[in-house]
């Protein structure tokens, strides 16, 4: 893991390197803005899915790139955002911005205490007992089908918006017009959120402690705290992520929390860069269409994505900001 | 005449075929293909029933495409994989929106269905589906589907089962016990089954109500859960593998010898119930297709012939899922061109066609319903050693067709149970 | 009662499973320090190998006797063929943060899984004459055991006094644990840590292989079986405590009686008491029932 001081130098840094530094991320929205209009439909829906995908990252790299906690359970969090979706689409409360609310005072009750459990352990341990709790939900979300729908899952109607009124409109149209956008602004928001925890001193205190835990302890930091602080801003952009997900599936089912997903979710992750801060948009955007295209290409994908993981891991453990890192701003 | 003569021979007689029609019909060249989605599971616990299901749908494009393709238009099938919800849901967009498909065949999983189902109305895109159909699907998500065409109810082998059970076990029997699969599936063939005891006054109690984790290749434990309930009739819905997992350590166990098993989709693993270990008596059900049956006819001859070359395995039903579905729809396409002069049917007029239309099928003569819900044969019998394979089949071979065991549109299945007259097994 | 006899070599059974499993990543975690998410992995393949081996000796029309050597002999060959060459992979990233070597195992999770498929097809496959081929043990008319069963468990009793015997008496048991307990020290004695690695890691390999292939005519060969057996894998060292191998007995078999017991009494809950278990040992115990250090 790299450490840095790119922080406190970017700001020092000239205007030049700062217009060059901005150069990507601004290609990137600017790229994910314009595409319903670039592209066909299948690809938007892709696209939609994959900013659930990259806001879900967000919060996972906050707990492993700057924390140092592998969760190899947080695909728990997409399914506790995916079923609230469920079960508020079936009520006559389908506002999204309220699923959104809701979702993210669920995800935090429960994030809490499973994270004070947790983040007592790191590494293997902290990744098993991550493993066993998603595992957990997962059982519970099949076996107790009079709450859950079981294998069957809970419906999820297409949420209405307060700034729009999306009568009349059938979900296509939503998912490529209205939502998306909701959804992308909603992205930008929580990646800009992002950017300030991570350069503000929660992000220092983080990678401190990710870097030398007892050190960071005799400098009185609380560990557990800031732990759990990541733990639970994780927890809530991996509920939001969910929510984003689930909607065009249109389903909330069990097999969102098996621990395959977990695994997918890091490797996404490493695919885009877990030491910079566009990677989770990047490796979210990348992976979501390169399995797209491999899907239809052979049916033995799954061998091909274990290759390239295997590659990612031995070769470019950075993943692909490595490749594309010029300026520092955006790295950590 | 061995597999490979066997196909040189279609291929020479399809090509003549295509010679002899050529004056008549146009050529492949000049129209552009007909391109067919098919979601098929290749992986997991469905993979080897999206296995089976898939090569007969390529069978039978074959075997249309030899015979001048449909309205002169070769068929052309696009393979996607059935996943989970979210895999299945992106496929079948890409299959619709990014192939154009005319069509999308396939589909298992209930969970694939719930999230499918809606899609492919929304998208204007026809669903011939295989399987994915249960009770919930019926009644909640899709209640009047217009593109989608579904499956039997799976409770029609679960009556089935319980009217055998009924007819020769009246009586005979005090206690019952569940070996269920542990999904909605499972759980809808228990509450049928307890529904018909209890229309029937068979005076059975349950002394075991196990459910088996999907996936699971241990079942000692139910063995032993079992053999201490001591039922005298045990029903079990599993379907996977393990299903003859089951049988295999029950009979090591003994319980095969003491209690009446009833497996009414235990079907799907014919190959895998082996003489050795699969009991004669136990009820056996083969859905909408028994490779033996009776009056097979020679498409269905042909077809076991074709995949027992190929594989080296009987098929099992799921075949019969997968062809009545894409025959059923080409026999709409052409039913429907009958009033456009031959040029090819919107969509519209597909749907019209197939509503109520009738093909032959694997399994026997298939239709559908107005409400988009299929009627077919369905096959079950008790077992027997009595044949020249290394598995068991099933003699007599009990036929009904869902015309009288399948509850219409919109009712409520319990109670349609309650009050339906079911004509005797014959 | 005498049915509750039947139960109770059922939970040993799936115990005896479990142990052979867990085994295998214990000890390469005891050594190397490497969870190893695709040991379901090597489970199945060595399943679906013992398969092939037993056709092929079918052909030659082989005794009763000799399966039991078959099946393990094929394990132990697909673990000589499959263990170094992983090891190799993994040993690039052995100075990496050990997520990494998590993560490296789960894409041998994805590998493996099609290439299974891709070998043996979707369809599952069993063997039909072992399983019958040892008679049974008649407990009363209607109840019997398979001695089959037994044999398994047998197999995997000796199997563990072998592995205890292997680490405190021989001399490669010592230089393991020596290598387990600190690797420069062992490094700084002249001891060759690499084949060490290489030589723990097959082992570990094997462990899953023969496990698979001895459990496999009990049951079938599908290609799913690796992937649900990771979570009850992981379950059993957590509770006996990563690293140890009497730990792994004493996991498996509380995994193996639990899931028995829920299975008898209160299925609703066979599911979630594994995880319930993992969960309150984490808590309470986190280093497990019987590991040494935290």
């Amino acid at each position: 893991m790299t450490t840095s001081t790119a922080p406190i130098a970017a700001r020092t840094a000239s205007a030049g390197t700062l217009k060059r530094a901005l150069a990507l991320p601004a290609l990137l929205f600017l790229v994910i803005f314009l595409f319903p209009f670039i592209a066909g439909p299948h690809y938007v829906i892709l696209m939609f899915s994959a900013m659930g995908y990259a806001i879900a990252l967000l919060g996972l790299n906050l707990l492993f790139g700057y924390t140092g906690l592998l969760s190899l359970g947080h695909a728990m969090f997409l399914a506790i955002g995916a079923y609230t979706a469920g079960y508020m689409t079936s009520t006559r409360i389908t506002n999204f911005e309220l699923i959104l609310l809701v979702a993210v005072a669920i995800g935090a009750t429960v994030a809490v205490p499973i994270g004070l459990l947790c983040i007592r352990y790191v590494k293997i341990y902290f990744a098993m007992l991550t493993l066993a709790f998603s595992m957990l939900l997962y059982s519970f979300l099949f076996k107790f089908y009079h709450l859950t729908g079981g294998d069957e899952g809970i419906r999820i109607k297409v949420p209405t918006l307060t700034a729009w009124d999306l009568s009349g409109l059938d979900t296509l149209s939503v998912l490529t017009g209205p939502l998306y956008y909701y959804v992308f602004a909603l992205l930008v928001l929580l990646t800009a959120l992002m950017r300030c925890l991570t350069g503000s001193s929660l992000g220092l205190q983080l990678r401190a402690i990710r870097e030398n835990q007892q050190k960071a302890e005799y400098l009185g930091v609380n560990v557990k705290r800031y732990r759990l602080v990541a733990f639970v801003i994780a927890a809530v952009y991996g509920v939001l992520g969910g929510v984003i997900i689930a909607i065009p599936v249109g389903l909330a089912d069990p097999t969102i929390a098996y621990w395959v997903q977990s695994g997918n979710l890091i490797f996404m992750l490493l695919l885009g860069g877990y030491t910079n801060f566009l990677g989770p948009l990047l490796g979210a955007v990348v992976f979501i269409f390169f399995q797209d295209q491999l899907m239809s290409f052979t049916e033995y994908w799954r061998l091909t994505f274990g290759v390239i993981l295997v590659m990612i891991v031995i070769f470019f453990p950075n993943g692909l900001m490595a490749a594309v890192d010029r300026g520092r701003w955006w790295s950590t | 005449m061995s597999a490979q003569s066997r196909r040189n021979f279609l291929k020479l007689s399809g090509g003549a075929f295509a010679l002899g029609s050529f004056a008549g019909a146009p050529a492949f060249a000049q129209s552009p293909p007909v391109k067919i989605g098919v979601l098929a599971a290749r992986s997991g616990v469905l993979a080897s029933i999206g296995e089976c299901a898939l090569a007969t749908v390529q069978w039978w494009a074959d075997g249309v495409n030899k015979a001048g393709g449909i309205l002169g238009r070769k068929v052309e099938l696009v393979v996607e994989e059935e996943g989970n919800p979210k895999e299945t849901a992106e496929r079948f967009r890409k299959l619709a929106l990014r192939d154009n498909v005319e069509m999308v065949t396939g589909l298992i999983s209930t969970g694939s269905g719930l999230s499918v189902g809606p899609i492919a109305e929304e998208l204007k895109t026809i669903w011939m589906s295989w399987d994915a159909t249960t009770q919930k699907d019926v009644e909640e998500t899709l209640p009047n589907p217009k593109y989608s065409f579904r499956s039997t109810d799976n409770e029609v082998e679960g009556l089935m089962a319980s009217l055998l059970t009924v007819k020769h076990f009246k009586g005979k029997i005090k206690t019952v016990a569940n070996l269920g699969t542990d999904y909605s599936y499972g759980r809808n063939m228990w509450e049928t089954f307890m529904a018909m005891m209890k229309k029937y006054d068979m005076g059975v109690a349950p002394v075991a109500d196990l459910w088996v984790k999907v996936g699971t290749t241990d079942l000692t434990t139910f063995v032993a859960s079992l053999q201490q309930a001591k039922p005298d009739l045990i029903m079990s819905s599993l379907l996977f593998t393990d299903a003859f997992i089951f049988v295999k350590q029950a009979h090591a166990a003994g319980l095969t010898g003491a209690s009446k098993l009833v497996m009414p989709a235990g079907g799907f693993q014919l190959n895998e119930m082996k003489k050795q270990y699969t009991p004669e008596g136990m009820i056996l059900g083969h859905n909408s297709m028994y490779f033996e049956a009776p009056n097979a006819s020679p498409l269905l001859k042909e077809f076991v012939a074709y995949y027992k070359g190929k594989t080296g395995l009987f098929p099992h039903f799921e075949a019969d899922r997968a062809y009545s579905a894409v025959a059923s729809w080409k026999a709409g396409v052409e039913k429907a061109a009958q009033q456009t002069s031959g040029k090819w049917p919107s969509k519209d007029e597909i749907i019209k066609a197939i509503e109520g239309i009738s093909v032959e099928s694997l399994g026997g003569t298939f239709s559908y319903r107005p409400d988009h819900i299929p009627d077919c044969n369905f096959y079950m019998g008790f077992t027997t050693h009595n044949n020249p394979y290394d598995i068991v089949t099933i003699s007599p071979v009990e036929t009904l067709n869902t015309r009288d065991y399948q509850k219409p549109a919109g009712a409520d299945f319990f109670k349609w149970i309650q009050a339906k007259q079911f004509p005797n097994l014959s | 009662m005498l049915a509750s006899a039947n139960i109770l070599v059922g939970g040993v059974f799936h115990a005896a499973v479990l142990f052979l499993v867990a085994a295998g990543l214990q000890i390469v975690f005891g050594v190397q320090k490497i969870v190893n998410l695709a040991c379901g992995s090597f489970y199945a393949l060595g399943a679906y190998f013992g398969i092939s081996a037993l056709a092929w000796a079918a052909a030659f029309e082989v005794p009763a006797i000799a399966y039991i050597p078959i099946l393990v002999g094929s394990g132990l060959l697909l673990a000589i063929v499959l263990g170094p060459s992983v090891e190799r992979l993994l040993r690039l990233i052995y100075d990496r943060d050990e997520h990494f070597q998590i993560l490296l195992t789960f894409a041998l999770v994805l590998i493996f899984e099609d290439a299974i498929r891709l070998i043996w097809g979707a369809v599952p496959l069993q063997t039909i004459n072992v399983y019958f081929a040892f008679g049974e043990l008649r407990i009363a008319s209607d109840l019997a055991i398979p001695n089959y069963n037994l044999i398994v468990i047998a197999a995997a009793a000796l199997i563990s006094a072998a592995f205890g015997w292997m680490l405190r008496r021989t001399r490669f048991g010592r230089i393991v644990r020596a290598t387990a307990e600190n690797k420069q020290m062992s490094e700084a004695l002249c001891v060759d840590v690499s084949k060490v690695y290489m030589a723990v890691f097959t082992l570990g390999v094997a462990l899953g292989t023969v496990g698979g292939a001895l459990v496999v005519p009990a049951g079938a060969a599908s290609i799913d079986m690796g992937v649900e057996l990771i979570v009850d894998a992981f379950a059993v060292v957590i509770i006996g405590g990563l690293g140890s191998m009497p730990g792994a007995l004493i996991g498996a078999l509380i995994v193996g009686f639990v899931r028995s017991a829920a299975i008898w009494l209160y299925p609703e809950f066979e599911l979630l008491a594994i995880y319930v278990i993992v969960i309150t040992v984490l808590i309470v115990r986190p280093q497990g029932l019987l590991a040494r250090t935290a």
